[in-house]
């Protein structure tokens, strides 16, 4: 083989991607290693994040070194992550499908990309921003108006905070893939009697079925990994699942958060190590999730060239 | 088509060169300006008022030292102290002692006395100053006494109309001194608390129906005035703001049996029962403390410092400021701001002789 | 169901039953969905609106040329330091992202290519907290580098380097396979076609992904806290042991203070970042509408 220095330095370049993960991956399984070890099954069936006493000495428990009494449970966190993100979905879905049909169909064409940029830009607000306005404006409104004990923060919250985060990824996408079904589809359709929005329901969904599914994977993917809002207006809590819509929650991201200064405060570093074993369980997930998202996406495109 | 391909171009470098000298100027105007020692505080949000108020004033009077104050919680305080992350890490916690094996070099300086005040939101009962007690607080905070008209507290406040209403009691989430406090206070003043949860600036608390965690001081202030019938543990000196929300200030039982409010003459009988026995690292608590009118939850409020500092220059600029903050720090024109304490003179000459030996 | 069941043909223009009650339930329908377009195009303006009213009354002179002081003052050290952590972040994002995307476009075709291809998106997709633990622990304390400009540019520039590369490679795709056989033709060598035939041609495209980069840099939050820490002065030029500012610390902790300046400043703020982030997302998106229509 040739030796092309130009393309060689520019594949070093491009390893660069890889090696940033592979480190990071990396990082996480070594150095959670001992609390895998040490924490076992009861790490994701546990509800309670204990520990231990830290102002007591260490013991030695399953053959680790950590504070008399710790015990590392993440279920409420993954139950608070879970359902918030459902949740969201649920909330977003019908949003996003209505608001796609309506900008693909029902808006004059000369009005069309000023919409679509609007739900666009929806998507690139900041996080933190969004945590603002949560606090601002949706915390006091469900405090006031639809809350019975008066507290604004916890799951309706958060869910509602992450759906408008990611209603937009999932109606650029199916309007996207609205726009790009056969012209013959529609016009048979019409010609079959149909009404317009009978038209979109009934010949133009199911055809973009798949995509809308790998939109919503997708969608899902980025709510799950979602930090600074979610830690604005969640709550915050801590060994008690949530019992109604307005409870409390903590996400895993934004437990990883705010809890990695506390957690500092352990002299054997366990706490340090179970935190990254989250940050693992957490990586996983998103990575599980949005590689699903491509396939189903990517999937998409091979059902329409069979079609037509 | 290639003329605006070109003229794209053109721009596209010009906006660039632009950028790049807009970023030179910065560095060049940031980096021969700032030859002063920096200095970086984080940690307590008890403590963070009063930093705010110092710096300002030991700024104007030594301009060499810049000081960033950061209100992170106790727990992150210590934790970065000792990482070397920050120079003084903030906290109402003393360190535990498996981190002072860990850490041999790491001093415990107190500052100034602070005090924790109970806050309660009940309509109308703002000004009652209701009667708490350990006990009565280890039952809200364990999910055993659950309505604000239990017999418990009905019994301690005879007279006083209290609501047929659900508590909610709110804690801290972060890493925090105020936690330290509170739970120091509910295991020596209640042995099923010592017994189960304990004390430290991270507790795993037990779980209760409607419990609400917080994020620092100031968060416990907002979570408190947005929930009635709440109860929030909250540091002396977010005193103006809880009782700007309309918050009420719990009278708490202390370890002769009386029940005292926070004031000067209280949390000064606490501090005084330990000034004799402080030891020379100057880790001790006077939570609970004995005496007729000793307010039960006070404290010394420390700054966490290494004694080996990364350099002569910051080690002296640090030894500079913490022996203002001891002396002209603790007058009456920054700690009433505060509702602080002055430090004893014993307790401010052993804070001296920590001082000297950071190098 | 299949589509054709439900469709019944349309004959005379008087209307039974049926009829009528698919064109209400067709009416409803738009409806709903103008409804659902409201819903999501709605709380944007909300965003907007509440930012820009709070913000803008919280400027003063004051807000550009003094820097914070624990929970009032100004912004001067926060807006500079989100341009210098904004700046080394691309610095080093910069030519790893475009030399990525060169090489996935020109040479990219391989089994290697669609390793990195997938691992980039794999890498957009983690959250950016695992990051920040991440340069928390291995650069902050384990490497001893403590709150850094240095820990916080390489967090970011990890965070956005794979949308740089993505987007260039696909820039560089748009452009036609005869002019770089047009080159190599007259004999150029490969950095030359790459440099002075493929870059230039997909120019705006580029620059187009290297703005969005800018944006998400502007606006990352969670990645900067554990490694940029927070300072009260501009940078001093360090780029290790030395914490800098950055204005969505500002949003995310002043406004959880009890005091009505802290809030005025987290709003200032969040004003704007939200203008930097809008601007450039308008502006490309703008751009790209034109130079799609022109070509």
């Amino acid at each position: 083989m040739k030796f092309r220095p130009f393309r060689l330095s520019l594949l070093s370049l491009s390893l660069l991607i890889p090696a940033a993960l592979c480190a990071v991956i990396l990082f996480l399984l070594i150095y959670s290693a001992p609390a895998i070890g040490f924490n076992g099954l009861g790490f994701v069936t546990g509800v309670t994040w204990n520990l231990g006493n830290l102002y007591g000495d260490p013991v030695t428990a399953r053959g680790f070194t950590v504070p008399a009494g710790a015990d590392y449970g993440i279920l409420v966190f993954v139950t608070g992550t879970l359902v918030s993100s459902f949740l969201a979905i649920l909330i977003a879905l019908p949003l996003s499908v209505g608001a796609a049909i309506f900008l693909a169909e029902a808006v004059p064409p000369r009005l069309r990309p000023v919409l679509s940029l609007l739900v666009e830009l929806v998507a690139v607000v900041p996080s933190v921003v969004f945590g603002l306005w949560g606090i601002a404006v949706l915390i006091p409104l469900i405090g006031h108006y639809v809350s019975p004990s008066g507290n604004g923060y916890g799951l309706l919250s958060s869910s509602i905070v992450l759906a408008l985060m990611i209603t937009p990824i999932i109606a650029t996408t199916l309007l996207d893939a609205l726009m790009r079904v056969p012209k013959e589809n529609r016009e048979s359709a019409f010609g079959l009697g149909a009404t317009h929005f009978e038209v979109v329901t009934k010949a133009m969904m199911p055809m973009v079925r798949t995509t809308l599914i790998g939109g919503v994977v997708l969608a899902l993917g980025r709510a799950l990994g979602e930090t600074m809002a979610v830690a604005m207006v969640s709550g915050g809590a801590l060994n008690i699942l949530p019992t109604s819509l307005f409870s409390p929650i903590s996400t895993i991201a934004s437990f990883i958060l705010t809890q990695l200064d506390s957690a500092q405060s352990d002299p054997t570093n366990m706490a340090v190590r179970s935190l990254a074993e989250i940050a693992l369980a957490l990586f996983i997930i998103t990575l599980g999730v949005n590689t699903g998202a491509k396939l189903l996406t990517s999937g998409a495109l091979n059902v329409r060239k069979r079609q037509s | 088509m290639k003329l605006s391909n070109m003229l794209r171009r053109a721009t596209a470098l010009r906006s660039g060169v632009a950028a790049l000298a807009l970023a030179a100027a910065t560095v060049a105007v940031a980096g021969p300006a700032h030859a002063a020692t920096t200095l970086v505080e984080t940690g307590s949000s008890l403590l963070y008022p009063l930093f705010n108020l110092w710096v300002p004033a030991f700024t104007a009077s030594h301009p060499g030292v810049q000081i960033t104050t950061t209100s992170t919680g106790s727990g992150a305080g210590i934790a970065q102290s000792i990482k070397g992350l920050v120079q003084i890490g903030a906290s109402d916690a003393y360190m535990a002692d498996a981190l002072v094996h860990h850490n041999p070099n790491m001093l415990n300086v107190p500052l100034a006395i602070s005090s924790q005040a109970i806050n309660y939101n009940l309509p109308g009962l703002g000004n009652a100053h209701i009667k708490l007690s350990g006990p009565i607080l280890a039952g809200i905070y364990s999910g055993k006494i659950t309505m604000w008209n239990a017999p418990a507290i009905r019994a301690a406040n005879p007279g006083v109309n209290l609501p047929a209403h659900k508590i909610i009691p709110i804690h801290r989430v972060d890493g925090s001194g105020d936690t330290f406090l509170f739970t120091q206070y509910l295991s020596r003043s209640t042995p099923s608390w010592a017994h189960s949860v304990a004390y430290g600036t991270t507790v795993s608390w037990p779980a209760v129906e409607g419990g609400i965690g917080a994020n620092g001081n100031s968060g416990m202030v907002s979570a408190a005035a947005a929930n009635p019938y709440s109860v929030a543990y909250i540091g002396v000196s977010y005193a103006a703001a809880a009782a700007k929300a309309g918050l009420g200030v719990a009278a708490l039982k202390n370890a002769e049996g009386q029940y005292v409010l926070p004031n000067a003459e209280t949390v000064g009988a606490a501090a005084a029962s330990v000034v004799t026995v402080t030891p020379p690292d100057e880790r001790i608590s006077m939570i609970f403390a004995h005496g007729k009118n000793a307010y039960p939850i006070a404290n010394y409020e420390y700054a966490i410092v290494n004694a080996k500092q990364a350099d002569a220059t910051t080690a002296a600029s640090l030894r500079t400021f913490l022996n203002w903050a001891v002396t002209d720090g603790n007058a009456p024109q920054f700690l009433d701001q505060v509702h602080f304490l002055p430090l004893p003179d014993a307790i401010k000459t052993l804070s001296k002789t920590q001082i000297a030996k950071i190098k | 169901m299949s589509a054709s069941a439900n469709l019944k043909p349309v004959t005379r223009p008087a209307r039974s039953l049926h009829e009528l009650r698919r064109t209400i339930i067709s009416q409803i329908g738009w409806i709903a969905c103008g409804l659902a377009l409201l819903c999501v195009i709605g709380p944007l303006v909300d965003i907007v609106g509440v930012v820009a009213y709070h913000g803008l009354a919280a400027f003063s002179g004051k807000l550009f040329t003094a820097t914070s002081n624990g929970v009032a003052g100004g912004l001067l050290n926060a807006i500079e330091g989100t341009f210098v952590v904004s700046l080394f972040g691309m610095l080093i994002a910069v030519p790893v992202g475009i030399g990525t995307g060169i090489y996935l476009s020109e040479y990219g075709s391989n089994r290697i290519g669609a390793v990195i291809r997938f691992l980039a998106d794999v890498l957009t997709g983690t959250p950016s907290i695992v990051l920040g633990y991440f340069s928390y622990i291995v650069f902050v304390t384990s490497l001893g580098w403590g709150f850094s400009l240095l820990a916080a540019a390489i967090t970011l520039a990890i965070l956005i380097v794979p949308y740089l590369a993505r987007i260039t490679e696909m820039a560089l795709r748009q452009v036609p396979v005869a002019m770089r056989e047009a080159a190599f033709a007259l004999g150029a060598t490969e950095p030359t076609v790459v440099f002075k035939v493929v870059l230039p041609g997909a120019a705006s495209g580029v620059v187009t992904g290297a703005l969005l980069a800018l944006a998400i840099s502007v606006g990352e939050t969670a990645p900067l806290i554990y490694t940029a820490g927070w300072s009260n002065f501009l940078w001093n030029g360090h780029f290790m042991n030395e914490p800098v500012g950055y204005l969505t610390y500002v949003i995310w902790t002043f406004i959880e203070q009890p005091n009505a300046q802290s809030h005025a400043l987290a709003f200032a703020a969040a004003f704007l970042v939200m203008l930097v982030v809008l601007a450039i997302n308008i502006g490309v998106r703008l751009i790209l509408r034109r130079n799609t229509r022109i070509a």
